[in-house]
């Protein structure tokens, strides 16, 4: 029947930093799933979001205003934002909310916002692209036509996509279950590991890198022992922190970390028949051979 | 040591339900639960990093405890929002921490790659600039360019709050 076929909104793309202008990859894997998935998305020209780690702590203020005249861009065209990465939707979650529950900030932002022509009112929404995968995941499952049977994940939802969850209301966050459901629902099967809700440690690398490594340590050995064949992510700093200095780590610890790490979205790419070409797949530091064997590809 | 009575205020002030952080009983759910604390601290945690000392000297006003100690006092947070979940007194803890991470940038005592990451955001709207070797695999990938941010606008707000002044 044709009124219960609900046309989908077309969302805001912010695929962020990292995602656009490091690792594109991620949301060339993105867009074809969003596309057989039937979410649409347009573009904006918006700033960093500004970072929820970096940003944030150099100075509080700029992060509100930057993060309001976003989401001002977003109201101007009347659109949710769709963010790839949880940095980003944390901190437009976080301004959202901010400046929602106190009025002095609210009015601070908007005199500031005033000065360049713009006025944030708090008219739309921001969705993290998981929580729109889940809230569509008969879809996602009827554009599954490769499962990926037999893959074992690892998942790391990573801290910014569910705490603080008075602003995030997204999952529980302290046991996450959304990224588990959409890897199940791709026919991989989920294996537990004990150290799911544990920070991946970008941001403390960046300043003092023996104690993030030293974290790191923690998280990857329990995701060694669990045999799993793939880290599974959604946010572009987690992915990074693992795919770019598991190397290291096994240099200063003597030991080999070679897990692979791939976005939900690469994931979802594969069993809807995409090539690992098709999404860039070469472009990963720990190689994924022995994952694309083990499926078949 | 001496007591900051301005700046018990200031973190007073901080907090969005203000009052929640007189409730703080120092129980440690914070520093049991930090993956930090668990990988720079000894048994007693008497050295390292510690959120539940962070929030007692922020609470009392023990400014130089804070912010005449060693960096790690204050720069060990990683960000991951994990105290504020077991926090019994729904204390906001990482907005307190953010408030002293903004007082060690504007002192200019905060870690090399925070300033150097706020002044690639003020030079080009975007923490990691667009590069031309990034923009032709974003075409081999079949990616339209990424929309290219209105950088005057985006400084004039920087500049009118005053963050351009706190870069080094």
């Amino acid at each position: 029947m044709r009124g219960m076929i609900k046309k989908m909104t077309e969302f805001k793309m912010f695929e962020g930093c990292t995602i656009g202008n490091r690792i594109p990859f991620i949301e060339a894997a993105s867009r074809r799933v969003f596309d057989k998935v039937g979410i649409e998305t347009s573009q904006t020209n918006f700033s960093c979001c500004p970072d929820p780690t970096g940003m944030k702590s150099f100075d509080n203020d700029a992060w509100l205003v930057i993060g309001a005249r976003n989401l001002c861009l977003a109201e101007a065209e009347g659109k949710n934002i769709i963010s790839l990465c949880n940095g980003c939707t944390n901190t437009l979650r976080g301004v959202q909310y901010q400046l929602k529950h106190d009025s002095w900030k609210m009015d601070k932002v908007n005199k500031e916002l005033a000065k360049i022509g713009k006025e944030y009112k708090g008219t739309i929404d921001i969705k993290h692209f998981v929580d729109v995968l889940s809230d569509n995941l008969d879809k996602v499952k009827g554009a599954i036509t490769k499962p990926l049977d037999g893959l074992k994940v690892a998942v790391h939802p990573g801290c910014h996509y569910m705490r603080p969850a008075e602003w995030m209301e997204s999952d529980d966050p302290m046991r996450p279950t959304t990224l588990k459901k959409l890897v199940e629902a791709s026919g991989a099967s989920v294996v537990d590991y004990g150290e799911e809700i544990l920070c991946c440690g970008s941001a403390v690398t960046n300043a003092y890198e023996e104690h993030g490594f030293a974290n790191l340590k923690i998280k990857m050995d329990a995701i060694k022992k669990s045999g799993a064949d793939v880290i599974a992510v959604n946010c572009p700093a987690c992915y990074q922190q693992f795919d770019t200095r598991q190397k290291d780590l096994g240099k200063k610890y003597e030991t080999e970390y070679d897990t692979p790490v791939m976005y939900i979205t690469e994931l979802y790419a594969l069993a809807m028949g995409f090539t690992p070409d098709d999404i860039g797949l070469k472009f990963h530091r720990v190689r994924l051979k022995s994952t694309l064997e083990k499926l078949g590809l | 040591m001496a007591l900051d009575f301005e700046f018990r205020k200031q973190v007073m002030d901080y907090h969005i339900g203000s009052d929640l952080i007189k409730y703080c009983y120092q129980c440690s759910r914070c520093a049991d639960n930090c993956p930090i604390t668990a990988v720079t601290t000894d048994f007693y945690t008497t050295t390292g990093y510690n959120p539940r000392s962070n929030i007692l000297n922020a609470l009392l006003g023990y400014k130089d405890a804070i912010f005449n100690a060693d960096p790690l006092t204050i720069w060990g947070c990683t960000v991951c929002d994990t105290c504020d979940e077991v926090c019994p007194q729904n204390i906001e803890l990482t907005e307190i921490f953010t408030f002293l991470k903004n007082q060690s940038i504007a002192a200019g005592n905060g870690p090399d790659f925070v300033y150097a990451q706020a002044e690639a955001i003020f030079e080009s709207a975007k923490a990691i600039p667009s590069q031309p070797a990034i923009e032709r695999r974003r075409e081999q990938l079949g990616l339209p360019p990424v929309a290219a941010p209105d950088v005057s606008e985006f400084q004039t707000l920087l500049k009118n709050i005053g963050t351009q002044r706190k870069l080094k």
